[in-house]
């Protein structure tokens, strides 16, 4: 026994109160009984019972099938339809309003019951799944990358309002059905063939991606359905502006931090070899006697500092190399050209 | 008497080359820096100039530029002298502006020596380029050459040095001296020019 509220719309009073009978002997609560359409849709606005049984022919202008279709529209209560006679006109026009059952009179009572039983769960079933996937969009809103999902005809399956937005006004009705995702402004030419790989491989992809200033970094990840169901991928748009901008920062300053420990060199290996050379010059002049061991000391002496230098080279080579693979890229103004060597042109 | 100036802040080092430069028959010059040098360069004229490279505020390159910048009557030929060895990047900018480039230590007494064949070399080009000019010959033509005679002389000086420090930097130089030897052909200047390029 469920105990759920039943409303009832029917015209014939006497059968009106044999329903609302049966009900109540099945533990519903009767919300009340309408004999028109028009007074139905009013009393169900104000009770807003949790099912309501139908007849097709009501008193009034409006007849059972018009007024769930218009209760459809405004609620998501569920009908079951009651009627004597059921001909194919009335349910191909009854099926519109996707009605939860379908009840002949004369009614048995166990069919009734089963029917408003199996009409309560499956509506149970239908709101949890519309409450699942407000959470879900809920959820694919509160975070600030743009995610869609793609299937293989390159179709905007379904898509987060992060995504809306990057995508713009193209794509008005996105929300509702597929739309076949198209090259905006060269946005997407390099995920074409991306989606097709992921999608033959399985393997997700994840590669950077620079638009108007903005880094981003692209993830593709195959996304299995139901058995039968199309593959899908999932594209998701992560801004990786800042990380890019505080790592440009470290590479300059990492090179700047060479250059300053190279100059120290230099400057060390200057100081040391200016001593060196005023006591070579000077012991050559007039320091006979042990002229040829002081000449010893200094070479010891000079190979060491040589060991320096050559160090020194080396890392003069690295920062040419770390200076080419960062500044050298064609959209950056610190582009060094003046490193290339002009032996190429000879 | 040929004057030698010689620019470096270490004031050992000036004194040494001073007492070699004496005995090797120069009248030598002495100041501690680019500021200095150029100060000096409106009164003395000097036949060469030894320069330092590391020095503070004003180095050895700005130096350089400095002097090959200023408005003299003639440009003496320039000698670096320094403690640090040369990378590409530098041979290949700044070779072009100097006859030598050595590395401290070095035997004085031997340096001081080549001093006269610079001088030399360096006047004989001094005078094919006037002569040249005179001739109406193309001016740019004239000191690309002068440009890569000196670099070819600079990267050879090295090669020849590098049997002591074989890790040092220096040029590839047979591009180099293709296109100066056609210059060469094309100027027609003396042979001799290019005899110890």
């Amino acid at each position: 026994m469920s105990g759920a509220t039943i409303f009832i719309v029917e015209d014939e009073l006497i059968e009106a109160e044999d329903i609302r009978q049966t009900l109540e002997k099945l533990g519903y609560h009767v919300s009340g009984i309408c004999r028109s359409g028009e007074s139905a849709l009013r009393t169900v606005t104000k009770t807003r019972p949790d099912l309501i049984l139908m007849d097709i022919h009501l008193a009034g202008t409006m007849d059972g099938i018009d007024t769930a279709e218009q209760i459809h529209t405004l609620y998501t209560i569920p009908v079951i339809f009651l009627t004597a006679h059921a001909d194919e006109a009335s349910l191909e026009r009854a099926k519109v309003t996707e009605p939860y059952g379908y009840v002949l009179k004369p009614f048995d009572e166990r069919e009734l019951y089963s029917s408003i039983e199996m009409a309560l769960y499956k509506h149970r079933m239908e709101e949890q799944a519309r409450e699942d996937t407000r959470t879900i969009r809920v959820l694919a809103n509160a975070i600030p990358d743009a995610v869609m999902l793609l299937d293989a005809d390159q179709q905007v399956i379904a898509l987060n309002d992060a995504m809306s937005r990057r995508l713009n006004d193209s794509y008005p009705k996105m929300q509702r059905e597929p739309a076949i995702l198209f090259d905006h402004e060269g946005m997407f030419t390099s995920l074409e063939s991306q989606v097709s790989s992921v999608l033959k491989s399985g393997i997700p992809v994840r590669f950077e991606e620079k638009r108007n200033n903005a880094w981003f970094e692209v993830s593709l990840h195959l996304v299995n359905g139901h058995e039968g169901q199309k593959k899908r991928v999932l594209v998701q748009y992560h801004d990786i502006t800042d990380h890019k901008m505080f790592e440009n920062q470290l590479k300059k300053e990492g090179i700047t931090q060479i250059e300053q420990n190279m100059e120290q060199f230099q400057i060390l290996n200057d100081q040391i070899r200016n001593p060196l050379q005023a006591i070579m010059g000077y012991v050559s002049l007039d320091c006979v006697h042990y002229r040829e061991r002081i000449m010893d000391q200094i070479a010891v002496i000079d190979t060491l500092v040589d060991r320096l230098d050559r160090g020194w080279v080396e890392s003069e080579k690295v920062r040419r190399f770390l200076l080419r693979h960062y500044r050298n890229r064609p959209d950056d103004p610190t582009d060094e050209t003046s490193c290339r060597n002009p032996l190429e042109d000879a | 008497m040929e004057t030698i100036l010689l620019v470096d802040d270490d004031p050992a080092i000036r004194e040494l080359f001073a007492i070699y430069l004496e005995m090797g028959g120069f009248r030598p010059l002495t100041v501690a820096g680019g500021k200095e040098c150029l100060d000096l360069l409106g009164q003395e004229n000097p036949d060469l100039i030894i320069l330092d490279m590391m020095m503070e505020p004003m180095d050895g390159w700005d130096t350089l530029r400095a002097v090959l910048d200023a408005r003299l009557s003639r440009h003496p030929p320039i000698l670096v002298l320094t403690g640090k060895p040369p990378v590409t990047d530098e041979i290949l900018r700044y070779g072009g502006m100097i006859w030598d480039y050595i590395v401290k230590p070095v035997d004085v007494k031997q340096i001081v020596s080549s001093l006269a064949a610079i001088i030399t070399r360096d006047h004989e080009l001094q005078e094919a380029m006037t002569a040249a000019y005179s001739s109406g010959k193309d001016r740019s033509a004239v000191q690309e050459y002068a440009r890569l005679l000196r670099l070819v002389t600079v990267a050879r000086n090295l090669e020849a040095r590098r049997r002591e420090r074989p890790w040092t930097d220096t040029i590839q130089v047979n591009a180099l001296k293709e296109r100066l030897t056609a210059l060469h052909t094309r100027l027609g200047f003396s042979d001799r020019l290019l005899e110890s390029a």
